[in-house]
């Protein structure tokens, strides 16, 4: 799409004080987030830092949040960044397959796609 | 095994763990319809907002103001259980996104092929790509009407492909089928997982 209306970029960059990435180390798209404190009382939050706090009482991965936002992948892991920053949320690290998969996963994953 | 080594005050991220599984092919091959087919949500889309650093040279080129684009990225999910979930991630079809594909391809499980045998040089990209990482790949011949039907040998030999390397024929719109696939891919991969980590 070329000549489109720049208005939503403005707006989404609006929400990040015009940052394009993240702060502090990177994080993946399916990360899980974790919501260490709802922190409803911060009148400085933005409706979505306050959306994500709230979706992410259950962990949930950056791709979903992002989903759930409506918004583009950068612009939430702004947002993200700034919230770990705050120490409300937790990120968790990117690791390799072979540290993440265990036999007992796999056969976990296995049987599942079989039940489907 | 991976766990135990974790830092500390990470145990309760731990205990959740999503697994991508990426799907790549050529524009149209039927990569989105593969994942709404096999998706327990109605696949999620999301977009990644672009700056011209990371376009490279391209069609932009001679555009002299700065430039903005999205990539769109389609993705779905199957919760295995609480806590326990498979991403699929349509990969983005055109050659520029290419950088996209590093970052989905970190921690993937391993990657779906999706190929047309009409047209199977679009799919040798996406190949070379997971070979030369060290991926684990499958290729999926999707079967569309009217596609004269292919033996996996002949498809094997037209990509060039090594004996190890699953090639399934299936039909991205059957649930059943794109189980088969996935399960294959799942197996295949996890067996190179275990190669590798096991001391020899």
């Amino acid at each position: 799409m070329t000549g489109h209306d720049p208005g939503p970029l403005i707006r989404l960059f609006g929400l990040t004080g015009g940052r394009a990435r993240p702060q502090g180390e990177a994080f993946d798209l399916v990360a899980i987030v974790t919501t260490v404190s709802v922190a409803t009382e911060r009148a400085d939050l933005m409706l979505e830092h306050l959306t994500v706090l709230s979706l992410c009482r259950k962990p949930c991965p950056v791709a979903d949040v992002a989903a759930h936002l409506k918004l583009p992948l950068n612009i939430t892991r702004v947002i993200l960044g700034d919230l770990r920053r705050e120490g409300l949320v937790t990120i968790d690290r990117p690791r390799p397959v072979a540290q993440t998969i265990d036999e007992r996963i796999y056969r976990e994953v296995l049987n599942g796609l079989r039940r489907l | 095994m991976g766990y135990a080594a974790s830092e500390s005050g990470s145990t309760e991220v731990a205990s959740a763990l999503a697994i991508k599984i990426l799907i790549a092919g050529g524009f149209g091959v039927g990569k989105t319809t593969m994942v709404g087919t096999i998706s327990e949500i109605r696949p999620l889309h999301t977009e990644e907002l672009l700056s011209e650093r990371g376009i490279g040279v391209d069609d932009t080129s001679g555009v002299e103001s700065k430039t903005t684009t999205t990539v769109a990225l389609d993705f779905g999910r199957i919760t295995i259980r609480e806590g326990l979930w498979l991403y699929l991630f349509g990969t983005p079809g055109q050659d520029r996104f290419w950088f996209m594909w590093d970052e989905l391809s970190i921690g993937a499980l391993g990657s779906v092929v999706l190929a047309d045998t009409r047209r199977l040089q679009d799919c040798f990209a996406a190949i070379d790509y997971f070979e030369q990482r060290g991926i684990p790949f499958l290729v999926a011949v999707n079967c569309f009407d009217g596609a004269r039907r292919h033996e996996p040998a002949t498809v094997r030999r037209a990509l060039g492909l090594g004996d190890a390397t699953p090639i399934v024929l299936c039909d991205v719109r059957d649930r059943e089928s794109v189980k088969d696939v996935l399960t294959t891919l799942v197996m295949y991969a996890v067996e190179g997982v275990f190669k590798a980590s096991r001391p020899a």
